[in-house]
């Protein structure tokens, strides 16, 4: 039985035109002398910067003595830089996996063949691309100048330089930075006490953020009214009732500021900046937007990187590179 | 097969030419002669193991350097210098928390050119992880992963991961302050994963700490088990440029 062998390729790529001899060149010697030229330069070039730059080799390691402070390899700074902002779990694991699941996708979203091979070939590329690499390190500076750190602020430290007593004004003081919502901000509605179930002071005020530490959820065994007090379900192995919720209680300030907050900037703004392109007039199609969120992504990356490796000294805290301690 | 047809040139170049690429044992090796005329340039590039990755001829804008920067070939350069480094640095390493940091020392002081093979092998980990980035920027805004691509842009991404994962396990093994703390911090984030996050970081670190059960773990993951893997996924890599139509290019 015959079989035609172009069965097997795809077909998008037999569409095009079989090309003219006269465009061919030959893989020897043009693109194989290429190829050498570039390995031997790089090599040349790694090994003179090998004889005069050594690996650097600290003291031998002692997990007793902690360096501070102690930064992971520069690839994932970026990821160490998002944990001081939001929950460890969302900082060092769901966001990056999720952005590698995002770039893993492209392909899958932007299934038009069309521009391919040619650098910027959409009609407004280079403009979204800068564009989009702008918004994206301006508002990446400007959230981690906001909530930069847990010891500084930038605000604090401008004012206290004229008043050295200087301190926020307790309204104000969610703005010191995204913690401050859940440690340094007080405000309260007044209830019937009636409504207070949960193990908190039933002052007739529901507290923030006291009140809201413990807030039951559903059926957690132990808290809130008889109706949501269900036990594990015993009809269940016990291996499985180890999974259940049990006497589960939602740190609700804890939950805004390290969880809701940074998903909500981390998924709002991109959406913000893909429709000013399209109000703009840039974005035409698929590729283009895909363009801004991959320019956004690689930015977000490159810039966490830079302060995280250059800006983070001892804590953590923000401070100018010369500043960063020399660790060895 | 192919036997260069080629009468000796003349003089004494033609001569030495002859004798050294038209006789019995060069053909026992090479079969096609030396690659002075188009058809023993593509024999050369058909019959060869190693540069049969290439199609014997190409697109004449494939060999623009703006097209692609070499970046890919790069990064797949760096993994075989990578690769001799890294088998010659095994010659003098030994994977124990008491011993490691003696021999990585000992590169330095004891070993002739242990240092510079040494300062190679950190020095172009570090290029290998940029080439690779630089590499996705290129074929990402020359919409190289567009149809029928798709596939591979997805096994490169699986290879950047790899590559992050082969330079983050080699961190630990200088087995210095840098080291064991770099890998402290990337393995608190393997602990925050959900469900499992505990259980993830225990068996990465082959206990609660890094220590000797963390050192072996990482050694053999960087030396043989990554490799493997990312070899393996070059392969495919490779290979899927060839079957998808060569590089992209305008339709």
């Amino acid at each position: 039985m015959a079989v035609d062998a172009r069965a097997v390729s795809s077909t998008p790529a037999a569409t095009r035109p079989r090309r003219e001899r006269d465009q061919e060149l030959l893989v020897w010697p043009d693109l194989v002398f290429i190829e050498f030229i570039a390995a031997t330069v790089f090599l040349l070039l790694f090994v003179i910067l090998s004889t005069l730059l050594d690996a650097p080799l600290l003291n031998q390691a002692n997990l007793d003595i902690t360096p501070n402070p102690s930064k992971a390899a520069w690839y994932l700074v970026a990821l160490q830089e998002l944990l001081l902002h939001m929950h460890p779990a969302l900082g060092g694991v769901i966001a990056p996996t999720f952005a590698l699941i995002i770039i893993g996708a492209f392909p899958y979203v932007d299934r038009s063949n069309e521009g391919q091979g040619a650098w910027f070939s959409t009609e407004n590329a280079i403009k979204i691309t800068l564009f989009s690499a702008a918004f994206a390190s301006i508002l990446t500076v400007a959230l981690i100048l906001y909530d930069q750190g847990r010891h500084v602020n930038v605000v604090t430290s401008i004012a206290q330089e004229f008043d050295k007593d200087w301190r926020w004004p307790g309204k104000l003081s969610a703005f010191q930075n995204v913690r401050a919502i859940q440690t340094g901000w007080e405000w309260s509605i007044p209830v019937p006490e009636s409504a207070q179930l949960g193990p908190g002071e039933h002052d007739g005020e529901l507290n923030w953020p006291d009140d809201f530490t413990h807030v039951p959820m559903p059926f957690n065994g132990t808290s809130g009214p008889d109706w949501m007090r269900w036990g594990p379900p015993s009809f269940l192995p016990g291996w499985l009732q180890a999974l259940y919720w049990y006497d589960l209680n939602m740190n609700t300030p804890a939950f805004v500021v390290e969880l809701f907050i940074p998903v909500a900037v981390m998924v709002t703004l991109p959406v913000i900046m893909i429709l000013m392109l399209m109000r703009l007039g840039w974005v035409k199609n698929i590729r283009d937007g895909s363009i801004g969120i991959f320019t956004g992504m690689m930015t977000v990356y490159f810039i966490l990187t830079i302060i995280g490796a250059g800006f983070r000294g001892a804590g953590q805290d923000l401070v100018l590179p010369w500043d960063v301690p020399h660790i060895d | 097969m192919a036997v260069s047809e080629q009468p000796p040139g003349p003089g004494v170049a033609g001569w030495l030419s002859d004798k050294l690429f038209n006789n019995y044992i060069w053909r026992s090796i090479f079969r096609s002669g030396y690659p002075n005329t188009p058809r023993n340039q593509m024999l050369v590039v058909a019959t060869n193991v190693f540069l049969h990755l290439h199609p014997t001829r190409l697109h004449k804008t494939h060999v623009r350097i703006t097209h692609t920067y070499c970046l890919g070939g790069l990064t797949f350069f760096f993994f075989l210098v990578l690769t001799v480094t890294g088998v010659m640095l095994m010659f003098y390493y030994v994977p124990a928390a008491d011993r490691a940091f003696q021999d990585v020392a000992a590169l330095e002081t004891n070993i002739r050119f242990g240092m510079l093979m040494r300062n190679l092998h950190r020095w172009m980990a570090h290029g290998m992880v940029i080439s690779v980035f630089l590499h996705m920027m290129r074929v990402f805004y020359t919409g190289s992963y567009k149809p029928p691509r798709e596939f591979n842009w997805l096994v490169g991404v699986i290879l950047l991961t790899l590559t992050l994962a082969l330079s983050f396990t080699g961190y630990l093994l200088p087995w210095d302050q840098l080291s064991i703390w770099a890998v402290t911090v990337g393995m608190n984030m393997a602990g925050t994963v959900p469900v499992m996050g505990e259980q993830s970081r225990f068996i990465l670190l082959g206990g609660f700490e890094v220590g000797d059960a963390a050192l072996i773990r990482f050694y053999t993951l960087h030396v043989i088990g990554l490799p493997l893997l990312a070899a393996i996924f070059m392969a495919v890599h490779f290979w899927r440029i060839r079957r998808d139509g060569g590089l992209a290019r305008p339709l």
